[in-house]
């Protein structure tokens, strides 16, 4: 059974998670059209790579951000919803 | 016709401990730790079983749990491994997949047939005319499988337990011993498994004579036992590789799921075939089988016998045999050079004839194949593959041994990702990538020589150190020296075939040539069309030779065939073990155990066990229900709703969140007020209702429906998370219990234990109230899901049986009737309220459900909002509509989910549907399309049994609740 | 030359033909490309020739045919689904499927066992009802029994399900069958071969070419080929060739994990699913019990195994059936299944002139494959959409159309 990092709780079995899809960046819904609404609410980014996730560590009810390789399922980093590592920040601007 | 050899040093039998058994009706016996196949081999008893698909006879093959020919059953359990299962007193046992015994097998005349049924046949046949299918199909049917499975068999539940460790060192053999202990010796807590009971691996067969191995062996052995870092588990496998180096080691007793930190697999390799014809007939077995048998088992395999060999190994099992008394004819060595060491020369010395650059062309059965009569041997040109018959020679034997190569035991490997190379020195698969924590030691990653496999396994235990934090020097491995172990091809071809590559599934070479030359040329298309390999051995002993012979065929390097993907499990693994206990969880309520006292029937809804309705002698359930709900229609009763989903709301931002996640408006509810609040998501679909009471200026009490109030509940902390509101949730869902009070009669039941006002005036509809009952807080809400004149009363859970009780005392004489959850669908449908999941679906928005009121449209932003309005521009399919049935209606009763039929199409579904006592008439809820749903129009509803309703669109509530 | 060799050997000749030829080298152009060799690919090959007489058809598969989920399901095959677009579109691919191996000349091994999705629960009971009324409408053949009709089917069978989940009832579904998987993609590999399709094994798509929303061909590991019309038929790959083609979808890849036991003598005749247990059991022609389970529970793009996946199945099967306590699981794998939101595929055009796609099968997909290629080469064709498969374009999500299967989110397979 693979192991997941929750950020408040620490490495734990991954039967005391539940994952919850994709997180992703709703747009605004009074200035999007219909179309962009309808893309947002049932498309998904779903080709394999590095994505960030929501999971739930369920006993303790805590959402948090996982950073997984759908490929490999490697999960790079997990952080509370916007405490992403500062780490991530720099490499992202670099 | 004793084969018992005298007492063998390290042998794993008692002696002084005899063992009575039967097999195919015939009285034997053997000693405590033989198996059955050494047991039964011991008394001369070599046909085990029958083949698979022809029912040739079959003996011994591997005696490492991949003899699939020597399953037996012993009337209670089947398919039960003959090779490795120890005897125990009093066993009753047969062959599986005989008909009539073993020797006398009346399928066996399929083996003279066998031309007629090449590889694949099954596919070229039977189905055609297709009408004759069904009557082959049951012919095919009848003749698959092998053990029976016997209905009374009882059900075993395994424990499990969890085990941790720094390192797992799957294999006890040379290697795996010694990077345990060099493992431990860094401070390492290690695990090391073995399938065997005793340590050692191949040490307790191979070499077994040798006074140097047996000291390095019972040196392991003893350094192993004196360690404290050490946690031995014998006589169980890892059965699978699975992520984050999880491995579960299987024992009798149950399953350890092993979390370790790193893994070494030295988990050595398997002798494999050499493949002629008649290779399979009882008597032929593999050198390392012999060699089991005559070490551990203290048995003589055969007689007189040859060993047909292409490594240094058969030179050593030859040896092994002349000890044991077997008279040796012959060494058959494919390989022209022969073998040039002091084992050739010490056999040769002894007068055994070595013929190099041989085969064994066929083994000659005697009567019924039933065992070896002797050997045909000739010249073998390995360039060519091919046999010179015209010089064959025979030979009289009762047995063979075949030595000539070996596969390496990569399962778990492989399921960990390992990436392989083929070492031509060795003609082997090795490893050349391993994920991080995984390592490979011994046979396995091409450590042949004694001396090679135990500095393999300390170089494998030093990595395995440094890497997890120590500093340790590292250790190197001599490269292989001298022959290679393996042969690339060890395959004589025979115009008759019957050289068997698979013995589970009864394949042979020319199966893969023809395979081949029907285009299944890859070893994916080889493995499906031959089925090489799918048998319950998992191609032990055949997938590499498989990949051998279609490099052969396709004229390539064996590394371009590559191999099969290794799947779980190692060796199969009983479900009783992999189930284990299973669980089903329950949440009760504190009130259950006078639900139970009471007769309820329960039912499931979400994890919760609730009553449905509460049992009289003599009385159906839709008497009961009816009952039930009349007693709160024209008096009282009262209904344990403690499972209802309850989450405050706190802070600042609370009414902020409820605006936003719900449909409704909350920004200005006054405390006090209780509001309906519905939740949608983002595609606008009806997902759960409830009610939010303002019990504060910054604290709302909402409550979720009971099944969906886990996922509620994460849904709304996940958006106060996004949202960043200042705000928190608190889950009191097992906090609070609840009893709903309904009935014109619940005022004055109620009243009764509180001091405060109850009365219409002072606690209309939608408003909730603080109070105490035998001096617990409560708090009373007024809702009207089941009646107009309900009350909802929340109190700390430890005192919800209390006051239930207080409340049967206090409406004794008002008549007051606890209902259940089959009562409450009734109650809500007379008042015509949808429950979601019931009459609404995975898709329902509240258009359809005719809930706009429920619906602010003028705030800013709701989950699903954006949605409903793209759904608002396109015209309504559906709505949901309440009906009746005539009150004289006399037909069949429409029953939930009949269709709504017009012309002959579907237009709709009832999504409820009753007998109303209380209205005197069938009503229900059902989608009709947008022209049927007028006030007053009829449609027609199609009953179970093809009947149609006639059904008139009416207003809710159904009644009127004078 | 090995071959000579071995012919040798052999005392007479094998007279076997290949069943399809061993293709090696595109030709520059095809009139259409179809990406993906497993089941539904090379039956939209097969019919393209043979419905529409479009034989310049080339198939490419990355790896070995049928390798994908086509040898990866459970085989199940039925068409007692939810919605009446639904229950004809799988109740056509079931009638292909009865002629099949006389029409394909293979013994596929249809076989009819009959098919019981068990209800524990009221609320199970009634979507039993709602599928038994839909399947009646549109003649397929579904009811819903009762418990003794169970029993009579599977009198092995605990009921009770060791007292966990006590069964009410079912919805028996008579044509419910199994069929020998890979047979069925060696079969229309051979059919369409034999009319001239090309297949290449070990080629692998690495970009499409699109020029003014208009397919112009397709780059492979065997070098450029150009062509005006692309079928994407690759399951839980498509997400990454609608990748190539900058086309979204709501599809998410889930693996989908199955096991086998160890063969025995043919007891159970019966197809057995349920819902609530996610197990879905049926007996082999080998004797092995065929078993699955739901969707694994996070998006992966990988066909790994998981021990929860089989400890989760086995606790149930042995709840079903105590006396299996001993019979052994010999291998577990996994396919990648292609999940949509409304639990039905999309099929058909898309926004892109000249790309076709046949995706989002999930856990539904083989039961399909004829359907879907028959349907999808009509719709290839003649650059229009079948009429079977209208219900299922890919513009529904938009149009917030999705069909009603998600009215009935059970297990579905």
């Amino acid at each position: 059974m693979k192991l997941l990092n929750c950020p408040v709780n620490g490495v734990r079995p991954l039967s005391e998670f539940i994952f919850g899809g994709e997180c992703r960046e709703m747009p605004n819904p009074e200035t999007s059209t219909d179309l962009e609404w309808a893309s947002y609410v049932h498309y998904r980014d779903n080709a394999p790579g590095i994505k960030k996730e929501w999971w739930y560590h369920s006993p303790s009810g805590t959402w948090f951000i996982a950073e997984r390789n759908t490929l490999s399922d490697e999960v790079l980093s997990t952080y509370l919803h916007g405490k992403a590592p500062a780490k991530n920040t720099k490499e992202q601007s670099a | 016709m004793s084969m018992r050899l005298p007492k063998q040093v390290g042998e794993w039998i008692k002696r002084d401990k005899e063992i009575h058994f039967t097999f195919e009706g015939q009285e034997y016996k053997g000693y405590e730790g033989d198996t059955i196949t050494s047991a039964l081999l011991a008394a001369g008893v070599k046909v085990l079983g029958r083949s698979f698909k022809y029912h040739r006879p079959r003996g011994v093959l591997s005696l490492a749990n991949h003899d699939i020919n020597a399953l037996v059953t012993d009337g209670m359990d089947t398919n039960i491994r003959a090779d490795v299962v120890t005897l125990s007193n009093g066993m009753q046992l047969k062959a599986v997949n005989t008909d009539g015994g073993v020797i006398k097998d009346k399928s066996k005349y399929i083996d003279s047939i066998s031309p007629l049924l090449p590889v694949g046949f099954y596919y070229k046949a039977f189905h055609k005319p297709a009408s004759l299918f069904p009557f082959w199909e049951k012919v095919i049917r009848k003749a698959a499988g092998l053990g029976i499975v016997n209905f009374n068999y009882p059900r075993i539940n395994k424990r499990k337990l969890n085990a941790f460790c720094d390192v797992l060192v799957i294999g006890a053999g040379p290697s795996g011993l010694s990077a345990a202990i060099s493992a431990a010796e860094n401070g390492l807590e290690v695990i090391l498994v073995d399938e065997n009971q005793q340590l050692g691996g191949s040490l307790t067969y191979d070499y077994a004579g040798e006074e140097a191995a047996q000291k390095v062996l019972s040196d392991l052995v003893k350094r192993v036992s004196a360690s404290s870092n050490i946690k031995v588990y014998a006589g169980a496998y890892a059965a699978g590789y699975y992520q984050d180096h999880m491995v579960p080691v299987v024992a009798a007793d149950g399953i350890t799921k092993v979390r370790a930190k790193a893994v070494i697999a030295a988990t050595g390799a398997f002798e494999q075939p050499p493949v002629f014809h008649n290779n399979d007939l009882p008597g032929v077995m593999l050198g390392s089988a012999a060699q089991r048998m005559m070490h551990r088992y203290g048995v003589k395999p055969f007689k007189t016998g040859l060993v047909f060999t292409a490594n240094a190994h058969g030179y050593r099992v030859a040896l092994d045999l002349l000890k044991a008394g077997v008279n040796v004819s012959a060494i058959v060595d494919l390989r022209a050079e022969g073998q040039q060491d002091t084992q050739a020369i010490e056999l040769a010395n002894k007068g055994v004839k070595i013929h190099t650059g041989y085969c064994v062309y066929e083994a000659l059965p005697f009567k019924g194949k039933l065992g070896v009569a002797g050997a045909l041997i000739c010249p073998y040109d390995e360039a060519t593959a091919t046999a010179d018959v015209k010089q064959a020679v025979k030979l009289d034997c009762d047995g063979i041994a075949m030595s000539a190569g070996w596969a390496p035991a990569g399962a778990l490997l492989y399921q960990s990702g390992m990436g392989v190379v083929y070492n031509n020195d060795i003609q082997q698969f090795v490893p050349n990538r391993l994920p991080k924590g995984v390592f490979a030691a011994g046979r396995v990653n091409g450590a042949f020589a004694l001396e090679a496999r135990v500095s393999d396994g300390l170089r494998a235990a030093a990595e395995v150190a440094n890497l997890l934090g120590k500093s340790v020097k590292a250790q190197s491995v001599m490269p292989h020296q001298g022959t290679s172990p393996s042969h690339p091809y060890p395959f004589v071809h025979h115009p008759k075939g019957k050289n068997f590559v698979d013995f589970d599934e009864d394949i042979q070479i020319k199966d893969f040539i023809n395979a081949a030359k029907e285009g299944f040329d890859n070893i994916e298309l080889m493995k499906r069309f031959t089925t090489v390999g799918m048998g319950p051995s998992q191609g032990k002993h055949s997938n590499m030779n498989a990949i051998r012979i279609l490099a052969k065929i396709r004229n390539l390097p064996v590394e371009k065939i590559g191999s099969t993907t290794a799947r779980p499990f190692f060796h199969p693994t009983p479900m009783g073990h992999l189930g284990g206990r299973s669980f089903h969880a329950h949440r009760l309520t504190t009130i259950h155990a006078w639900h139970q006292a009471a007769g309820a029937a329960f039912v499931d809804v979400g994890a919760w066990s609730r009553p449905a309705y509460y049992q009289k002698a003599g009385l159906s359930k839709v008497e009961i229900v009816q009952q039930e709900s009349l007693a709160v229609r024209k008096a009282v009763g009262m209904i344990d709703s403690s499972t209802l989903g309850k989450v405050e709301v706190c802070g600042p931002d609370a009414a902020e969140f409820l605006e936003r996640f719900y449909t409704g408006v909350y920004r200005d509810q006054k405390v006090g007020r209780s509001r309906y609040v519905m939740l949608l998501d983002e595609l606008g679909v009806m997902v759960d209702d409830g009610i939010a009471t303002r019990i504060g200026q910054e604290k709302f009490f909402v409550t979720i429906s009971t099944a969906n109030a886990p996922a509620v509940y994460r849904e709304m902390q996940r958006w106060l998370q996004v949202w960043k509101l200042n705000a928190t949730l608190i889950n009191v869902t097992s906090a609070y219990g609840v009893i709903n009070v309904a009935g014109p009669k619940a005022y004055q039941v109620l009243s009764k234990l509180v001091t405060i006002d109850l009365s219409e005036d002072a606690l209309p509809m939608g408003r909730s109230t603080e109070a105490e009952i035998s001096g617990v807080p409560v708090r009373i809400v007024r809702a009207a899901f089941v009646a107009k004149e309900a009350y909802e009363v929340y109190m700390p859970s430890g005192y919800a049986l209390n006051i239930w009780k207080l409340l049967l005392e206090a409406g004794k004489n008002e008549g007051i009737c606890p209902f259940g959850t089959d009562t409450q669908r009734l109650l809500r449908l007379e008042l015509g309220h949808p429950l979601p999941g019931v009459d609404t679906d995975g898709l329902t928005n509240p258009f359809e459900m005719r809930a706009e009121k429920a619906l602010e449209m003028d705030k800013a932003f709701f989950i699903g909002k954006r949605s409903l309005e793209i759904i608002a521009k396109k015209p309504l399919n559906k709505a949901l509509v309440p009906f009746v049935l005539p009150a004289d209606y006399k037909g069949e009763l429409p029953q939930d989910c009949n269709l709504v039929i017009e012309s002959g199409a579907i237009k709709g579904r009832v999504t409820s549907v009753a007998f109303s006592p209380s209205a005197g008439r069938v009503i229900g809820l059902a989608y009709v399309a947008m022209h049927q749903a007028q006030l007053g129009n009829i449609f027609e509803i199609r009953t179970d049994n093809g009947k149609i309703a006639k059904a008139t669109v009416v207003h809710a509530p159904f009644f009127n609740a004078e | 030359m090995a071959y000579q060799l071995l012919k040798y050997a052999l005392g007479g000749e094998y007279k076997e033909p290949r069943f399809f030829r061993d293709c090696q080298t595109p030709k520059k152009s095809y009139d259409a490309v179809i990406i993906g060799g497993g089941g539904h690919g090379l039956a939209a090959a097969y019919y393209l020739a043979k419905d529409h007489g479009i034989t310049n058809v080339a198939v490419l598969e990355k790896g070995y045919i049928g390798g994908g989920n086509t040898g990866r399901n459970t085989t199940i095959v039925r068409s007692n689904y939810l919605t009446p677009d639904g229950v004809n579109f799988y109740d056509a691919s079931v009638k292909l499927f009865e002629g099949l191996s006389t029409e394909l000349d293979i013994n596929l091994f249809y076989s009819n066992r009959g098919h019981f999705t068990l209800a524990h629960s009221e609320s199970a009971m009634r979507t039993m009802r709602w599928r038994a009324e839909v399947n009646k409408h549109v003649g397929v053949k579904s009811r819903v029994v009762g418990t003794d009709e169970i029993a009579k089917a599977c009198p092995q069978m605990d009921l009770s399900c060791s007292g966990k989940s006590p069964i009410q009832g079912a919805l028996y579904h008579e044509p419910g069958s199994i069929a020998r998987h890979d047979a069925v993609a060696w079969g229309y590999a051979r059919g369409a071969d034999s009319m001239g399709v090309e297949i290449f094994q070990n080629t692998e798509v690495q970009g499409i070419d699109i020029k003014d929303g208009q397919v112009q061909g397709v780059q492979t590991s065997r070098g450029y080929i150009s062509t005006g019309k692309v079928l994407s038929a690759v399951a839980g790959f498509t997400p990454r060739i609608c990748k190539m083609v900058d086309l979204k979808t709501p599809i998410v890849i889930h693996p989908l994990q199955a096991c086998v036991s160890e063969p025995m003598k043919p007891w159970l005749d019966t197809i057995l699913v349920s819902g609530s247990l996610h197990v879905y059991v049926s007996q082999s022609s080998r004797g092995e019990l065929v078993m699955g389970s739901s969707l694994d529970p996070y998006e992966f793009h990988s066909t790994r195994s998981t021990f929860d996946f089989v400890e989760g199945l086995t606790s149930h099967i042995v709840d079903m059936f105590p006396f299996l306590s001993n019979v052994k699981i010999v291998r577990q794998w996994a396919g990648m299944a292609d999940i949509t939101p409304d639990f039905a595929p999309i099929m058909g055009m898309t926004p892109i002139k000249g790309f076709y796609l046949d995706a989002g099968w999930g856990t539904w997909g083989f039961k399909a494959t004829p359907i879907s290629g028959k349907t999808m080469a009509h719709t290839l064709a003649n650059d229009k959409p079948h009429d079977l498969i209208h219900s299922f374009r890919l513009s529904r999500f938009e149009e917030y159309e999705l069909t009603g299967e998600k009215g009935a989110a059970s297990v579905g397979h």
